[in-house]
């Protein structure tokens, strides 16, 4: 066994080779970029070599034999299927943990991928030349996928034939960009798909093992977001000979290493499946699968890397229990998934789940790399238990300073057709993505929080300590306004006696009453930013006047602010306006002044047009703010 | 300094005694409280919110900064007066926080008589009016007042301390650059027109305030023109047209939060005239005040005993223990802000008005506070005192209390008779603000003495009526019903509400001493 590994990668996937590395006393080196110098997996790994880069093979090849590093584990992204490093590395008398050189160009060009899993047995999506597609010879709707793509990019759903032309040039130019490598082809798309991929092992004397399926159903943008091992509709008979067929390719392909062979699989229907791609490292989802079999794949890995023999046959894998993996993302799931970036200021970690992260207290996430945080892994004696244990294990997870997907995948495996097992890919696209509890909720919850901190921090000063204090011992409502996420502030009334509702139940934490529910709510402070979370939700609370403090509210009419004559009426009446657009133009004084909506809403009235001469303060229009009046 | 410890055993049965002798009066006093609090009755009430319009207590709480205290001064004004037709005198009035800057909040009560005038309305008013002055407080008027109540025009119109004094005081405050600022929520007929008219910054609710000099029918009368209150005088004329406005509100909420913005704009406040501290609770159980302190104004205790538990970790640095002994001077710290104690613990000899002066030259030397524990029944009399010359000891007391340029707080916790009361700051001599525990009692002597007195003189009968007289004019709630103190408060309110007063006057600089300290 090697006794120095380096890790060329960051995040989850980076930290979590080097625990193995380290449980198996092997000692571990990392790579940083200079924006990561103080991520953990820096400060986890025994030795740290700065790059430029995480994709520079030459560097990560040169850290290797500055340290000493016997060997090169790839983790996933970054450089993990280029044949490049694998060869730079046998070049510097470095061992590359994963396959070959050529079995990974081979799963690497789904053109070739496709051929050689066609040849060994494997069924494949028909695949249709441009001409056959462009004369309807095949059933719409069809998918045109970028030869060297993965991940979704350069991919291109075209349901008529009308939009292929236009499909097949988008994805071209994407895949060029992305990849550098501007072919396409095209295949038969079905429209409603699970995605059901097969854990490969294969040693370097000839053995290869499968460790049953996954389903990564649950996809959104093709990107996995719920994984699952073993898939609900898989029997053991499919699982044979999905088995089988991926070992029939990994040995086929020469595969050496853990991989992944994916397939795509009818909904109604699963035994109709297709191959799709191998993916040639190991995957995000793989502790499902290290949950179900109680294998360690990293060291599976290293084993066969070292030229050890796989130590077991396929009759010694057996899978237990349902294992199921949540992916939390720095996204706003209620803003169409946008990015988010921030501090993390609070991070609580559930008990009684597995957590691969990237994170920790203080951990700074910007949009440069992967939005991937944490994954939740958790084991169950079955699929409604292991459900249940992750429900659990997310409603556990705080994560402040930064949004992330945590109340979506709640709110996601909370969905009947999730409970039910009625999984397909397009099942997130369709689904109306919840908002989580209502902002007046969230912000009573910060008000409680709020004063309840004062209080903490005020002592006995009345001034402080925001209580509503009158004479008599009385105590008087107290009106906040707190602004939740990026919305407009609201107004709390919290009663005189409400701050009995509130009760300190964790350094971070106070446990309020809502009626008769209970729920606790975790907190931190980032400057005048209060993050509140609860139930896995998080937001952003600050305090704010009301925006309409703002302005003296217009009643909708308009006048004129100096005597001139009507040069433009581009509104009419019954039109739709939003506040600030140009109704009037009056010529005034040599100055052409822009009459603008000063509400949004309908325009009622216009009481000139062009060329009429006014005068100050005449009424010019009126716009009505729909629903009034 | 040492920290100060009680006597008081809360098993004995004159503790308990105490305590419920207290709790009795409290009672009675939160129950006046809540009467008032509901201000015209019920179905004033129900009138003024189906017209949209909050309370104005919601006001209050709305305008404030979030949780902020609120020091509502003389709650209980025009207490059995005017038939009780006026609670509170129809207003409201207290110190509270706006947009981080302590302001004086008055308020109209429009469920009490329309909210117009009586003349305990007026006083009161200009009552917050001095304290803004003094204290230099941005003053916030939220108007809905017919304007003065006409039944009563004598007492509230002609006077110097009248109607007019309002705005008076309103022009040289803004003069003083205290910012005024009116929102006007309801009607401002009248002389009330100039509340918002003469303040620096003015908001109105459309379709709800009104500014007019001469209402509707009075329009009609004096030229026939028939014109609607809107018409006349909304917010939408005097917002766009007349520029009496400066600011329109959709209604009440809308309003408070544009008083908001408007103070989030003031120059800032002048910087505190002494450092303070941080704030830590007494010692000594503030709890047991009831209990440690006798309800009987006639029996004598330690004045120590409130001390230790008003003041911060009960610390305590006296000054003079050995000399004049029935006056307690030291210093301490009240949430945080530095204070000067004199407490009476018996009756004031030459010494200790001696004492006293001097301490009171010590603190304003010092720029430190000045609290005045008041249980006093005169200078002690007879010949050997007039003849060691008490009378000049006592005037040299009310000379440094007088002039004393630091803020003088005063807490009336038992009796507050004869000279006593002046030594002692009352009324007279200023105090930034002064108020009555429910037990005390005020009056020029004890209703006992003046019985006497008339006795000797040989007017038995009038000495009988005098002592009825006295105890029924001395009570806290005839003195406060006059405004002759700025409230009546529950005894274990007493170190809040002097830390929140305190906060208010460190608002307002000192000027400096043109003296040296004069040793007695």
């Amino acid at each position: 066994m090697f006794s120095s590994v380096l890790v060329a990668n960051r995040g989850e996937i980076a930290r979590r080779v080097i625990r193995t590395l380290h449980r198996m006393g092997i000692a571990s080196v990392a790579v940083f970029t200079p924006a990561d110098r103080g991520a953990p997996h820096v400060r986890e790994a025994g030795e740290a070599v700065r790059v430029s880069s995480y994709l520079e093979i030459a560097e990560m090849v040169g850290a290797c034999t500055r340290t000493g590093a016997q060997a090169l584990h790839p983790g996933y992204g970054f450089l993990s299927e280029n044949p490049e490093l694998a060869r730079a590395c046998a070049a510097a008398g470095v061992i590359f943990i994963g396959p070959p050189p050529a079995a990974s160009e081979l799963m690497g060009d789904k053109l070739r991928a496709k051929a050689a899993a066609e040849r060994a047995g494997v069924p494949v999506v028909p695949t249709y030349t441009e001409e056959q597609a462009a004369a309807d010879g095949a059933g719409y709707p069809l998918l045109v996928k970028a030869a060297a793509g993965g991940g979704g990019r350069g991919m291109r759903v075209v349901e008529r034939r009308e939009d292929l032309e236009a499909a097949l040039q988008s994805a071209r130019r994407e895949a060029r960009a992305g990849f550098g490598d501007e072919r396409v082809f095209i295949e038969r798309f079905l429209p409603r798909a699970r995605h059901i991929e097969v854990q490969v092992l294969a040693d370097t004397h000839g053995k290869v093992l499968h460790l049953g399926e996954r389903e990564c159903s649950l996809q959104r943008r093709h990107q996995k977001v719920i994984e699952e091992s073993p898939s609900p509709v898989v029997s053991p008979d499919l699982r044979s000979a999905l088995g089988a067929e991926a070992v029939a390719l990994a040995a086929a392909a020469g595969y050496v290493g853990a991989g992944t062979v994916e397939f795509i699989a009818d909904y109604e229907k699963p035994a109709e499946h297709y191959f799709l791609e191998m993916n040639a490292r190991l995957q995000v989802e793989h502790p499902v699968t290290e949950m179900v079999t109680g294998l360690d794949l990293v060291e599976a890995q290293l084993r066969i890397a070292a030229g050890e023999p796989l130590g077991l046959d396929q009759a010694d894998v057996r899978l237990s229990g349902h294992a199921i993996e949540a992916r939390i993302n720095a996204e706003d799931a209620t803003r169409e998934f946008l990015p988010a970036a921030g501090r993390v200021i609070g991070y609580r970690r559930p008990r009684g789940a597995r957590v691969d992260d990237a994170i920790e207290l203080g951990s700074v996430v910007d949009t440069a790399y992967d939005s991937l945080l944490a994954k939740v892994i958790v084991h169950g004696r079955d699929r409604p238990v292991a459900l249940s244990e992750l429900d659990r294990a997310l409603a556990d997870t705080a994560i402040l300073g930064v949004t992330t997907t945590t109340g979506f995948l709640r709110a996601l495996i909370g969905t009947e057709a999730v409970r039910d097992g009625r999984l397909d890919t397009g099942l997130i696209e369709r689904m109306e993505i919840p908002a989580g509890p209502a902002p007046a909720e969230v912000a009573r919850a910060a008000a409680l929080i709020s004063m309840k901190l004062l209080a903490e921090q005020a002592a006995d000063d009345p001034f402080a300590r925001a209580d509503g204090w009158r004479l008599g011992g009385r105590r008087a409502s107290s009106w906040w306004r707190l602004a939740v996420g990026g919305d407009d502030a609201l107004e709390v009334e919290l009663g005189g006696d409400e701050a009995q509702a509130a009760e300190r139940s964790a350094p971070d934490a106070f446990t309020l009453m809502a009626g008769d529910q209970r729920r606790e709510w975790i907190y931190a402070e980032q400057g005048q930013v209060l993050w509140v979370s609860s139930d896995g939700w998080a937001w952003p609370v600050r305090h704010r006047e009301a925006d309409q403090a703002d302005s003296a509210q217009s009643s909708g009419e308009v006048r004129a602010p100096m005597p001139g004559q009507v040069l433009l009426v581009p509104a009419s009446v019954g039109e739709t306006v939003q506040a600030g657009d140009t109704l009037i133009v009056l010529e005034s004084m040599k100055m052409e002044l822009a009459m603008t909506a000063p509400v949004a809403g309908l325009v009622a009235e216009l009481s000139v047009v062009v060329g009429d001469k006014v005068v100050v303060d005449q009424a010019l229009a009126r716009v009505e703010v729909n629903g009034s009046r | 300094m040492s920290v100060l410890r009680t006597s008081a055993s809360p098993a004995s049965e004159e503790f308990l005694a105490n305590q419920r002798a207290h709790e009795g009066l409290i009672a009675d006093l939160n129950a006046q409280l809540e009467r008032v609090a509901q201000g015209g009755g019920e179905r004033a009430r129900e009138r003024h919110v189906a017209r949209g319009k909050l309370l104005p207590r919601e006001r209050v709480d709305r305008l404030l900064d979030p949780g902020a205290p609120f020091l509502e001064l003389s709650a209980l004004a025009a207490h059995g007066l005017y038939d009780g037709e006026s609670p509170g005198a129809g207003i409201i009035t207290g110190i509270g926080r706006v947009s981080g800057r302590e302001c004086v909040i008055v308020v109209n009560d429009a469920t009490v008589k329309g909210g117009t005038y009586y003349p305990m309305t007026v006083k009161k008013h200009l009552r917050a009016q001095e304290i803004a002055l003094q204290n230099r407080l941005p003053c916030i008027y939220l108007v809905d007042s017919g304007g003065a109540f006409l039944p009563r025009q004598d007492e509230v119109f002609p006077d110097r301390e009248h109607f007019g004094r309002i705005f008076f005081n309103q022009a040289n405050m803004s003069a003083a650059q205290i910012p005024q600022i009116a929102a006007v929520l309801g009607s401002c007929t009248a002389g009330g027109a100039y509340v918002p008219a003469m303040s620096d910054e003015t908001v109105i609710v459309r379709n709800q305030g009104t500014i007019f000099l001469g209402g509707p029918p009075l329009v009609r009368a004096a030229t026939g023109e028939e014109v609607t209150a809107e018409e006349l005088g909304g917010g939408e004329l005097h917002s766009r047209t007349s520029g009496v406005t400066d600011h329109l509100a959709e209604n009440d909420a809308h309003a408070l939060q544009i008083v908001r913005g408007i103070v989030a704009t003031l120059a800032p406040r002048a910087p505190a005239p002494w450092p303070r501290a941080p704030t830590e609770p007494p010692a000594v159980d503030p709890r047991t005040l009831l209990g440690a302190v006798p309800s009987d104004i006639r029996r004598p205790y330690d004045a120590r005993e409130i001390i230790a538990r008003i003041v911060d970790g009960s610390r305590w640095q006296e000054f003079k223990e050995l000399y004049g002994a029935t006056l307690v001077t030291g210093f301490a710290h009240i949430h945080g802000h530095p204070v000067g104690i004199l407490a009476n613990n018996g009756i004031l000899f030459s010494e200790s008005a001696l004492k006293g002066a001097h301490f009171i030259e010590l603190c304003d030397q010092r720029r430190i506070p000045l609290v005045f524990l008041q249980n006093i029944t005169g200078f002690m009399v007879g010949r050997d005192y007039e003849a060691g010359g008490i009378a000049k000891n006592g005037a040299k007391l009310v000379t440094a209390v007088s002039t004393a340029r630091v803020p003088k707080l005063t807490v009336i916790v038992g009796g507050s008779f004869g000279a006593g009361n002046y030594g002692m700051a009352g009324r007279a001599y200023s105090p930034r603000l002064l108020w009555m525990w429910p037990g005390a009692r005020i009056s020029v002597m004890g209703g006992e003495q003046a019985a006497t007195v008339m006795t000797e003189v040989g007017q038995p009968e009038t000495g009988a009526e005098l002592r009825e007289q006295y105890e029924h004019q001395g009570h806290p709630y005839y003195a406060t019903a006059r405004i002759w103190d700025d409230g009546v408060i529950d005894p274990r309110d007493t170190r809040d509400v002097l830390g929140l007063a305190l906060s208010a006057a460190a608002n307002a600089p000192l000027a400096d001493v043109r003296y040296g300290v004069f040793r007695m």
